[in-house]
């Protein structure tokens, strides 16, 4: 039986519904699996059959992870006291290092971006050629240098310092931040700029107070686009540091490694204090992600 | 009048180049302290043999120097000789083939069913790019809770075809890489499905309506108009994903560290052991190198790719105003 029109596109929209919304639960799903697990109590995190919503919900797992842990983990059941390698475990320690590097490494890296971005855009101070050479930082892979920047590190006194991780991520996300934000100043009008000349500015003047404040919402995404990639950052983070600083990821990976077994509530709970401000982050940049990795391929 | 004009220019002349060399210094600074002194150890340590322990308790920088000892290409000539190595780069390949491809067909595929607007556009989006927004190792251990033995992928499985499944997904050598691939499929198909949704969403209208008019089929149009206009965009998310991919180690490392067996042993893992675990500096600066060679050759030719696809995007909207 031949379909009329309207029947077909309603029966286009029923498959498009279908197929978009399987994948909204695959999607969905590990990240309902987190945050449920994150509440659940000890006896549930290995249960037959899984226990998908917890009816005991608890807040242990939080208290645990990023309060004091000898108060609050004793098993309700057993009366035991769980101690997961508590002497490794600094989450606030964590936080706050993985906040400052990746937030000084992220300005870092759009300011000096965006204003190379404008030498590129109106004065071509760098060729094309060279600018897709800038690529190279980001896409050769960290693990075939890192052995040696160690080494190289450990002689200079930026091993397991703030400083060297900032120096790297920097490095790392700059062909990013040139890139996107010369997306954003190659549609200013130059007129602006040519007025603030006549006027007498100087050129950077011209640059602070009168570019850099027009594409300031695009500035804002760079610098939360970067934000997320140094946040997640794991490799560089994991042996470039030692005893003083410690990372979001790397802090994660502690409870992997500990002898005690696996903690599955405790880890669900750390992972949700790291995913959360990303999440934040990507939904107030969404309609900019394309632009973080275009690299000039889609136009408007 | 002229000679003044001349000189003007001559000093504006001066200025970019001040302005392009004073924005360039930290970058070229940052190359030259830091890159550079890196790939020169590197290559030192890849002719004089070296091994943290040969050190013994002095930790010193020059104490590496002190305990490495010349042995030319011999170290060279293991890697290429070295069985595991080899198997590292074809899995590495396979991982990231498998990777780039199951990325691209989820995300374009996703793109194409919501690049018009509809009733939940924006609900859908949202959901759909937010494993992009989940740091990669957070994945890795969300992962194994889900594919664990008692976890509730089995659960799922079990409830679907109604017998208990109990698969083991992670701790068995056939499908570890597999699986690895999976969880980094899920991981960034978000990216494929931008890009591919920017893409479709800037194509210009007319060539469509034009090909309407002349009654090509939605198929035809899709493959001979569309398409080829998408060209760039395709390759661009191709590309970024095949390198990305190539050098994925949070998952990998983080999960399963190689094993079982050696099934998840990539690129990075190897060269990592080799570093981290058994501390022969020596022969991962070797690795590195031919790594990094091998990596150069294939971001060259990406890069040679791009940029072709830049010049003749460039060159159709440069003329495109004056046709219109």
């Amino acid at each position: 039986m031949a379909m009329t029109k309207s029947q077909r596109r309603i029966s286009y929209a029923a498959f498009r519904y279908l197929v978009l919304t399987f994948w909204l639960l695959v999607v969905a799903f590990p990240i309902f699996w987190m945050v449920s697990t994150s509440f659940k109590p000890d006896r549930e995190w290995f249960a037959w059959p899984p226990v998908y919503i917890s009816e005991n919900a608890t807040l242990q797992n939080y208290l645990a992870v990023w309060g004091d842990v000898t108060t609050h983990s004793v098993d309700e059941q057993t009366g035991e006291i769980k101690t997961y390698a508590q002497s490794l475990q600094r989450p606030w320690q964590a936080l706050g290092n993985s906040a400052l590097i990746s937030v000084i490494a992220t300005t870092l890296s759009v300011l000096f971006g965006s204003v190379l971005a404008y030498g590129v855009s109106r004065y071509q101070i760098l060729s094309e050629g060279r600018m897709f050479q800038l690529l190279m930082l980001r896409m050769v892979p960290p693990i075939v240098l890192v052995a040696p920047i160690s080494i190289w590190y450990s002689a200079l006194g930026l091993l397991d310092t703030i400083l060297g991780l900032v120096m790297l991520y920097f490095l790392t996300t700059l062909p990013y931040a040139v890139w996107m934000s010369k997306s954003f100043i190659d549609e200013v009008p130059r007129e602006m700029e040519q007025a603030a000349e006549i006027l007498g500015a100087s050129r950077w003047r011209t640059i602070w107070e009168v570019v850099l404040p027009l594409v300031r919402s695009g500035l804002v995404a760079t610098f939360l686009f970067i934000l997320i990639l140094t946040w997640s950052e794991y490799l560089l983070a994991l042996l470039l540091s030692k005893a003083q600083i410690v990372t979001l990821p790397v802090e994660l990976s502690k409870y992997q490694g500990s002898t005690e077994g696996r903690v599955y509530g405790r880890q669900a709970a750390l992972s949700v204090g790291i995913t959360l401000p990303l999440i934040v982050v990507g939904m107030i940049i969404r309609k900019h992600l394309a632009r973080g990795f275009s690299f000039g391929m889609v136009r408007r | 009048m002229a000679p003044q004009l001349n000189s003007r220019a001559a000093t504006r002349a001066q200025g970019v180049r001040r302005f392009k060399w004073t924005v360039l210094s930290p970058l070229i600074a940052l190359m030259v302290f830091i890159l550079l002194p890196a790939f020169v150890l590197q290559g030192y340590f890849s002719f004089f043999s070296f091994s943290i322990f040969d050190a013994g308790d002095d930790t010193s920088f020059l104490s590496y120097f002190r305990a490495s000892e010349w042995v030319g290409l011999d170290l060279w000539k293991d890697a290429l000789t070295d069985d595991k190595f080899g198997f590292a780069i074809i899995r590495s390949l396979l991982f990231a083939v498998g990777v780039t491809v199951g990325c691209f067909v989820i995300g374009f595929a996703l793109a194409l069913l919501m690049y018009r607007p509809f009733r939940g556009q924006g609900f859908y989006y949202i959901f759909f790019i937010l494993p992009m927004l989940t740091v990669p190792i957070v994945i890795a251990y969300t992962g194994e809770m889900i594919l664990y033995q008692n976890g509730p992928l089995n659960d799922i499985i079990g409830m679907v075809t109604g017998t208990r499944s109990d698969a083991q997904f992670l701790y068995k050598q056939e499908v570890a890489l597999t699986t690895i691939a999976a969880m980094e499929i899920w991981n960034w198909t978000p990216f494929s499905f931008i890009i591919m949704m920017a893409g479709l969403a800037s194509l210009p209208k007319e060539p469509q309506e034009a090909a309407q008019i002349l009654g090509a089929s939605k198929w035809r149009i899709f493959w001979e108009v569309q398409l080829p206009l998408l060209r760039p965009v395709i390759l661009l998310a191709l590309i970024l994903r095949f390198l990305e991919s190539m050098a994925e180690f949070p998952k990998t490392w983080g999960l399963l560290q190689g094993g079982p067996g050696s099934a998840t042993e990539t690129i990075p893992v190897y060269i990592f052991i080799t570093a981290w675990q058994f501390f022969d500096i020596s022969y991962g600066a070797v690795l590195s190198y031919l790594v990094l060679f091998m990596m150069m050759a294939i971001v060259m030719s990406a890069i040679w790719l791009l940029r072709r696809e830049k010049k003749s995007l460039d060159a159709m909207y440069e003329t495109k105003p004056q046709e219109g």
